[in-house]
């Protein structure tokens, strides 16, 4: 029998006892999600016209629609994966498009364009990538792919530096007319793609001492040789980009496969001197490195000019305090011109919009959405069925829950900020869609990991 | 493999909590602080929009209220007989989008709303946002008889205060503005009005002439001389000075003479009643430089009074170093009857009487007395403290005594009732060489020995061109001073 024989159910996996169960509890908690959005919809029209929102009837279609449209979707293509995390992300989606609807209405819209966009990539590639070893299989492909994507801005017909001035100097969009895209988004889920399939490959030599230095041994260092190679290309493009988020997210995510892997805190070491002194030269060389951080150290020496969105970003969160001033009730909410109280306040400071208008207890929901995610995802990770998916899955959930963390450390003023997107909450369609193909993936492995085979493999595997 | 995903699901929780805690330390520990922050964003815009607490005074009496805007959104600020207390509360601006003055600023974060505070666990539950009341120690009573006091005048400044405890019963200074017209809700009419008060010149009715205006104080510095030579050279006291109408100064040919050409001198006592300036001259040069300066900032020269005012309006009063007079004894002799380059708000010469009849200690001056919620619970009350110890009880009391003098039968004569035992000095300052001068009285009350004072009141006229060019403390200032003084010690006349 070829595989090509083989009925569809064994593609996809049998569904274990519990999907049904799974599933069932998705519904519950996507309701809840949609209920929760439409409410804070509710709230912010109330709040910004004292009227309902003149498009309430297109909201409460568009969430049934998502809602139903996720459940079908996951119910024939991933009915064992696990039920939390796309209501999760469809709250947290939900939330971000309620704050531009309340901060910037005029891209609402838009936002709620790419969400059903982010959807139907969600669809495309859960039906797609139907196994993930899939994946596995095409490394050098998936290679070629993330270069493609992260030197695609740098083209002089298609890539440009945005007009709006959010970007602070960074090239990483391409458009084709009025529509614009940061390829590099997809291009961070292809390269973590590709070090999980060449850690995979390469996990006896990375792992096993066979070279003799002095009294040590040392791993084989030829097993660095294309990794090196992958990483600093990456990190030079970054520097010709000058996208420092990206690249600090990258290294984590490289970082923490290499030791899942192998297991040596040596390279963890290594990685976090690299790092450092990667840090010091370009704080030297990249004038924007070097005034993020003066920034974030002292952002009152320059509160009119560069430290004015942090210092804005903190009086916000100070002003949402413990419950925050209600929906569409914040002092964030000027924003005319020659008198913005807080700059970029739909994509890189949503966290701090929401701290006002939230307060605590929205600021801290949102941590624990993330928590939520995290969780999930690295539980996928502990039961995905071959090293390859565990170490994607690890390495996609790191992607995420790390941009969400340095993100809103850095709006906290925690760490330097680093001017990224907060995954679903932000503005901006390129992310949104590349976090929802990232789920996707995640979903595809926690599905595989969920339907435990009965005791013997099927027969149809066994040879007579 | 397994276990250190766990390892790498541990530093995500770690990562994570630390974002819990920061956000715990920005939104709930910090957040007071942070929505006091001066860079917070047109805060105006955002309290125009919410109701703001009263301004009352210490009888209770309103100062300072919001109401609706019938013409628009947000609250207008109204005060009741706004330019009699334009010093004290000053005004609500929306317009200039900066609270600049008086008790509006100081106490802003009571006035405007806020997250009422916690007094039980029902609160914490129900809690609600509030604005609170500023009840100020300032009387009514007093303000207006200062007021009416100064009326002859167009330019003058009156302070009263409790030398016990610090509290400012009145503060009223002219020129003086209408707060209300800073306040309302039409922006153009205010940006005319505020244009009109000149608010960039030093002698703009927005200054405060109380607490920011500095005037050369003349023979009133002869408390802090007198002080010195009691602190620090005993023996001059005593020692008679030789009456004469001009005191050579070393350095120069010049002489310093006395007021109107007058021939003084004799003991402390006898110089400090007439308010001999050659004997005070000799006396500076005497004590020298560092004694001098040294008394000088016991009495709270060249520091800022603690008033519970923004920093802005607030200016400290002046004394020349003790290393300047090595250079310049004749300036030495000047600052000793407090010309030349020594110059003092009214506020800083009432602490001077206030330390004299408080035995040497100068307390805190405030406005504020107690801050309400609006269940009428006190929320904030201000706790009567000492400044400095300018000088020791026996000095203080000796001055006073000395002090009792200049009422009784030296320059202050006839001014006071003598029942009343008040303790006074005179100043008539010389500005520039027109021999015009700025008129300064201080006085507190009752000062007899073992009696606790009730009020220590300083006012100034400076030279202006409706009254008179040889006019003198005495005659200008000591009625204004007078007036509030009685009032303050229940004296019907």
């Amino acid at each position: 029998m070829t595989r090509r024989a083989l009925p569809r159910r064994a593609i996809f996996g049998t569904p274990s006892r519990w999907a049904r169960a799974r599933r069932r509890s998705e519904l519950g908690l996507l309701i809840v999600a949609s209920v929760m959005v439409l409410f804070a919809a509710l709230l912010v029209s109330l709040a910004l016209s004292d009227a309902l929102p003149a498009n309430a009837l297109k909201i409460v279609l568009t969430m049934v629609g998502l809602t139903l449209g996720l459940q079908i979707v996951n119910r024939r293509l991933v009915p064992d994966a696990d039920p939390v995390i796309m209501p999760v992300a469809l709250a947290l989606n939900g939330i971000g498009y309620v704050m531009i609807e309340a901060l910037d209405p005029g891209h609402a819209g838009q936002q709620v364009a790419w969400m059903v966009l982010g959807l139907v990539a969600y669809t495309i590639v859960l039906a797609a990538v139907k196994r993930s070893r899939d994946l596995e299989r095409y490394r050098y492909l998936i290679l070629a792919a993330a270069f493609l994507m992260l030197v695609a801005p740098l083209f002089p017909v298609i890539g440009r530096s945005p007009a709006n001035q959010n970007a602070y100097g960074a090239k990483l969009w391409v458009s084709f007319h009025s529509i614009s895209f940061q390829p590099v988004e997809i291009g961070k889920l292809l390269l973590v793609l590709f070090f999980a399939s060449y850690f995979v490959e390469k996990r006896e030599l990375l792992t096993i001492p066979t070279r003799r230095v002095g009294d040590h041994l040392l791993p084989d260092l030829r097993a660095f040789g294309p990794i090196a190679v992958a990483w600093v290309l990456s990190l030079l493009v970054i520097l010709a980009e000058h996208d420092i988020g990206f690249s600090l997210l990258v290294f984590a995510v490289f970082l923490t496969l290499l030791w899942i892997t192998t297991g040596r805190w040596a390279y963890v070491l290594i990685g976090l001197v690299l790092f450092a002194a990667g840090a010091y030269f370009a704080s030297h060389l990249l004038t924007q490195v070097n005034d993020r951080i003066s920034i974030w150290l002292n952002p009152w020496s320059q509160a009119q000019s560069g430290g004015y969105q942090p210092i804005q970003g903190e009086l916000a969160f100070g002003r949402g305090g413990l419950w925050g001033s209600g929906l569409g009730l914040g002092l964030v909410q000027i924003n005319t011109p020659g008198n913005v109280v807080l700059p970029v306040a739909t994509s890189d400071y949503i966290f701090a919009a929401i701290g006002e208008e939230l307060g605590l207890v929205g600021t801290v929901a949102l941590l624990v959405g993330y928590v939520l995610i995290v969780g999930s995802g690295l539980r996928a990770g502990l039961r995905a069925r071959s090293e390859f998916a565990k170490l994607a899955a690890v390495g996609l959930t790191v992607t995420l829950g790390f941009q969400a963390f340095i993100i809103m450390a850095g709006v906290t003023r925690l760490l330097p900020d680093t001017g990224m997107t907060l995954p679903f909450v932000s503005y901006g369609g390129s992310s949104l869609v590349a976090n929802y193909i990232l789920l996707a993936l995640l979903m595809r492995i926690s599905n595989e990991g969920n339907h435990v085979p009965a005791a013997p493999p099927t027969p149809i595997w066994t040879t007579q | 493999m397994d276990r250190r995903v766990r390892v790498v699901a541990v530093v995500f929780i770690l990562c994570f909590t630390v974002l819990f805690l920061q956000l715990n330390n920005l939104q709930v520990r910090k957040a007071s602080a942070l929505q006091h922050s001066p860079y917070a964003p047109s805060t105006v815009v955002s309290t125009w929009n919410l109701p703001r607490g009263d301004i009352v005074s210490s009888t209770g009496s309103v100062l300072a209220y919001s109401t609706k805007n019938p013409t628009g959104a947000g609250y207008v600020r109204h005060y009741v007989n706004g330019p009699l207390y334009a010093d004290v509360t000053g005004y609500y601006d929306w317009a200039q989008q900066a609270l600049q003055f008086g008790v509006e600023d100081q106490y802003n974060r009571y006035l405007v709303e806020h997250e009422s505070s916690v007094h039980s666990i029902s609160d914490l539950l129900t809690q609600t946002k509030g604005t609170d009341t500023v009840e100020v120690t300032i009387s009514p009573k007093l303000q207006a008889v200062a007021k009416a006091a100064l009326a002859p005048y167009t330019d003058g400044a009156v302070v009263a205060l409790d030398p016990t405890t610090g509290a400012i019963l009145a503060m009223y200074s002219k020129p003086s503005y209408d707060p209300n017209k800073l306040s309302g809700a039409d922006g153009k009419a205010i940006d005319k009005y505020y244009a009109s008060l000149n608010p960039s010149t030093g002698s703009s009715p927005l200054v405060n002439g109380a607490t920011s205006t500095l005037t050369a104080p003349g023979s009133t510095f002869k408390i802090i001389t007198t002080s010195a030579i009691l602190d620090h050279a005993p023996a001059l006291a005593t020692k008679y000075v030789k009456p004469t109408g001009a005191l050579k100064l070393p350095q120069t040919n010049l002489q310093l003479h006395n007021f109107a050409g007058e021939v003084c001198g004799g003991t402390l006592a006898v110089n400090l009643w007439v308010s001999c300036d050659t004997a005070f001259g000799y006396y500076g040069l005497q004590l020298g430089g560092h004694n001098l300066a040294s008394e000088a900032n016991a009495f709270g020269l060249n520091k800022r009074p603690p008033i519970d005012l923004p920093a802005a309006e607030v200016s400290a009063s002046r004394f020349p170093s003790a290393a300047s007079f090595a250079q310049n004894q004749p300036g030495l002799a000047y600052s000793a009857i407090g010309q030349e380059n020594v110059a003092e708000t009214v506020l800083q010469d009432a602490l001077v009487a206030a330390a004299i009849a408080n035995g040497g200690t100068i307390m805190a001056p405030h406005l504020m007395a107690h801050v309400f919620d609006s269940q009428g619970r006190v929320v904030a009350t201000y706790t009567p403290h000492a400044w400095l110890h300018a000088t020791s009880i026996a000095t203080a009391d000796q001055v006073r005594e000395l002090m009792l003098g200049v009422a009784a039968h030296g320059t202050a004569a006839g001014l006071f009732p003598p029942s009343l035992n008040v303790a006074a000095k005179t100043g008539t300052a010389e500005v520039g060489n027109n021999n015009c001068s700025s008129n300064w009285l201080v006085a507190t009350g009752p000062a007899g020995a073992g009696q606790v004072p009730k009020v220590a009141v300083a006012a100034i006229v400076p030279y202006q061109p409706n009254i008179a060019c040889d006019g003198t403390g005495a005659t200008v200032a000591g009625p204004v001073v007078a007036k509030v003084l009685d009032a303050a010690v229940g004296y019907a006349g």
